[in-house]
């Protein structure tokens, strides 16, 4: 009981560190994915070494974890000259994490769309960048929308990673207070919550998203 | 110690998730309700959150938590809730008549459980379990924010320590991104043999 | 009949078509003329290559060896062709697909209109005119706001043959276009092209409506193992086949 006591007091650091996680991800998600459907179209590519170098790129970003990247990008950085704030390192890195992941997503949405369309269009005289534009990157974006919403809860989740590169996003709060009050577990338990209260609704949110397109299609 | 780390906790998931995802399949009211609020909880939480209320939050009160066992623990109640998850996925792919012919031989749901339905769920599970084993290894990474001597600590010291910052770094991805090619190529192979067997 | 032939200009030419898929020889040096305003039918067993050489005619497959001359543009299957030269051919040819392959996120008056805005430059306004006038003229101008989904296999066929026909082809080139639909709404569609056929265009459609091929084909070809072994006058085909091949086939077809 004692535990509930101390919560309102924590909120308004908590909060603000909530802030900070949610803008870290959203930037990183709209620079992310964006990036992660020119690596999808570029996947696709006629020209074998185009598509192996990116498949390569692609594998790498999956392969490293998102930890590892936000330590290049901070901590590693500097060395070559190039300094960036936490704020600016973890967005670089989340996004950079974010276009490898989705690439694939959007690689299976793009493919699912029926060659027999691609046909059509092609005989119809569309050149290759028009069907991409009109035909097959709107069907497949909207196929892979249910992924990319689970992917977001993730990356919103890998913000918390960035306490490493001093961001003062949720955890950093959440053990800067805990370091001060000496009550951890409250403080933690607590910020654990706010990371549920998001993730858990978003999840919910997926699964219609998915029931509803099941539906259209 | 990474590929420790992760075997050790892919292990109590393998055989925690079991039981949780019994539960949430369980008709009688209250116990559903219960595993699916555990599991999204579990996985609605960033696992290094989990590590630190663990080990800073638990850790003070019960001394006997060192990093390694927080993380193991941790990390272990983490697969547990996502392979409760896959192990659904592959319970709602058998087909209800492999229910149903196991119960017409006069075998018991317990029985039905063990040999006929288990083994299957098991086999269907596969492929999403690898994929899942790849991305523990990966977040096997923030144990080293409470301590844990595993790759990116090393990584970290060397950077420090010496004049070449960005080296060790990029090594120590190289590391991870070596031990996960070979598991996502076999995983890959793997799905595409056992999809094989899944005629349309 | 075969003088009649022999005065119209040559609308495709097809010479020397080869095709293998491994060791599987799929199309055996096929040679094809198709005159203007002549509507060719093609049949044979399954497998035979039908759809394949049709396919070879807008390129949609590409023929490891051969020529291929679609109203003066010539593409050689052994030399690199750009871009342009395929775009030039296929400006005059359109196709409809055995599985109608309607683009679902459009509505059917966008799917009519894209490619005149995309491929012609037309812009919208009188793109979508143009759109309306066949969608009239296949029947269906008050399913233009709605989604193909919405249609049932033969109107969405109808829908397809329009969106063809939009970018005024002087080729039209069918695969099996009633092969997925139930026989009674296949006759919606067969209608139309009969329209079509009487009109003028040039046609060449692979079937195994046998009636059609009989009634409205100006020339019957029949393939078998990736080769013509019979062609010409589609009655006579039909009573007096030559080819035992031939025959085989048309009685089993015709035995149904």
């Amino acid at each position: 009981m004692n535990i509930l006591n101390d919560w309102p007091s924590f909120l308004p650091g908590l909060l603000a560190g909530l802030g900070v996680s949610v803008q870290v991800a959203l930037l990183s998600l709209l620079i992310g994915i964006p990036g992660g459907l020119l690596l999808a179209i570029g996947a696709g590519s006629k020209k074998k070494p185009v598509r192996t170098l990116i498949i390569g790129i692609v594998e790498i970003g999956r392969g490293t974890p998102a930890l590892v990247v936000l330590q290049i990008f901070y901590f590693g950085l500097p060395a070559s000259g190039l300094t960036l704030s936490s704020m600016g390192a973890s967005v670089v890195a989340l996004a950079a994490t974010t276009a490898a992941y989705t690439s694939e997503i959007l690689r299976g949405g793009l493919q699912a769309v029926p060659q027999g369309e691609v046909e059509a269009a092609g005989a119809l005289g569309m050149s290759r960048r028009d069907t991409l534009r009109f035909i097959v990157i709107p069907q497949g974006f909207r196929v892979a929308i249910p992924s990319l919403i689970g992917f977001a809860i993730l990356i919103f989740q890998a913000t918390s990673l960035a306490y490493t590169v001093a961001l003062p996003e949720l955890l950093s709060q959440a053990y800067s207070i805990g370091s001060t009050t000496f009550n951890y577990l409250s403080v933690l338990v607590l910020a654990g919550l706010m990371y549920a209260a998001i993730t858990v609704p978003a999840s919910w949110l997926t699964c219609r998203a998915e029931k509803r397109l099941a539906r259209h299609l | 110690m990474t590929i420790g780390l992760t075997v050790a906790a892919l292990g109590i998931g393998a055989l925690g998730g079991i039981p949780l995802a019994l539960c949430r399949r369980s008709t009688i009211p209250g116990i559903s309700f219960i595993a699916v609020s555990l599991i999204e909880i579990l996985r609605g939480i960033p696992p290094i959150v989990w590590l630190f209320i663990i080990y800073f939050g638990l850790g003070t009160a019960l001394p006997m938590l060192d990093p390694l066992t927080s993380a193991i623990i941790g990390l272990g109640l983490i697969s547990c809730a996502y392979m409760a998850e896959i192990y659904r996925g592959g319970l709602s792919a058998i087909t209800r008549g492999q229910w149903e012919a196991g119960e017409a031989l006069g075998m018991g749901r317990q029985s039905v459980l063990t040999f006929i339905i288990g083994p299957q769920v098991f086999r269907v599970s596969v492929p999403a379990a690898a994929s899942y084993a790849i991305g523990l290894l990966k977040d096997s990474s923030v144990a080293y924010t409470i301590g844990v001597s595993e790759i990116v600590y090393f990584a970290n010291d060397q950077s420090r320590q010496s004049s070449d910052a960005l080296g060790p770094f990029f090594l120590a991805a190289l590391v991870y991104v070596i031990m996960t090619i070979p598991c996502a190529w076999a995983t890959r192979a793997l799905d595409a043999r056992l999809r094989q067997k899944v005629a349309r | 009949m075969q003088q009649k032939r022999l005065t119209k200009p040559m609308a495709i030419q097809l010479d020397s078509v080869a095709k293998k898929y491994g060791d599987h020889t799929v199309l055996n040096n096929v040679s094809l003329s198709v005159r203007e305003g002549e509507v060719t039918a093609m049949i044979g067993p399954s497998g035979a290559g039908k759809s394949t050489l049709l396919r070879c005619i807008n390129l949609l497959e590409r023929p490891d060896t051969g020529c291929i001359t679609v109203e003066g543009s010539q593409i050689d299957a052994g030399t690199n062709f750009t871009a342009k030269d395929l775009a030039a051919l296929r400006r005059n040819v359109g196709m409809v697909f055995q599985s109608f392959n309607l683009f679902p996120h459009l509505n059917v008056l966008r799917n009519v209109s894209i490619a005149q805005e995309r491929v012609l430059g037309r812009p919208r306004k009188d793109a979508d005119a143009r759109s309306m006038k066949l969608l009239e003229r296949v029947g269906l101008a008050d399913k233009a706001k709605q989604y193909p989904s919405r249609c049932s296999g033969g109107q969405q066929q109808r829908i397809a043959i329009a969106r063809a026909l939009a970018l005024d082809p002087r080729v039209m080139l069918f695969d099996e276009p009633t092969s997925a639909l139930d026989p009674e709404v296949g006759l919606e569609v067969l209608a139309v092209m009969k329209e079509l056929a009487a009109e003028g265009m040039t046609m060449v459609v692979v079937t195994h409506e046998m009636q059609f091929a009989r009634d409205v084909s100006d020339h019957l070809v029949v393939m078998a193992n990736g080769s013509i072994i019979e062609e010409g006058d589609p009655e006579q085909i039909f009573t007096n086949p030559v080819q035992p091949r031939t025959r085989e086939f048309l009685r089993a077809v015709l035995e149904r």
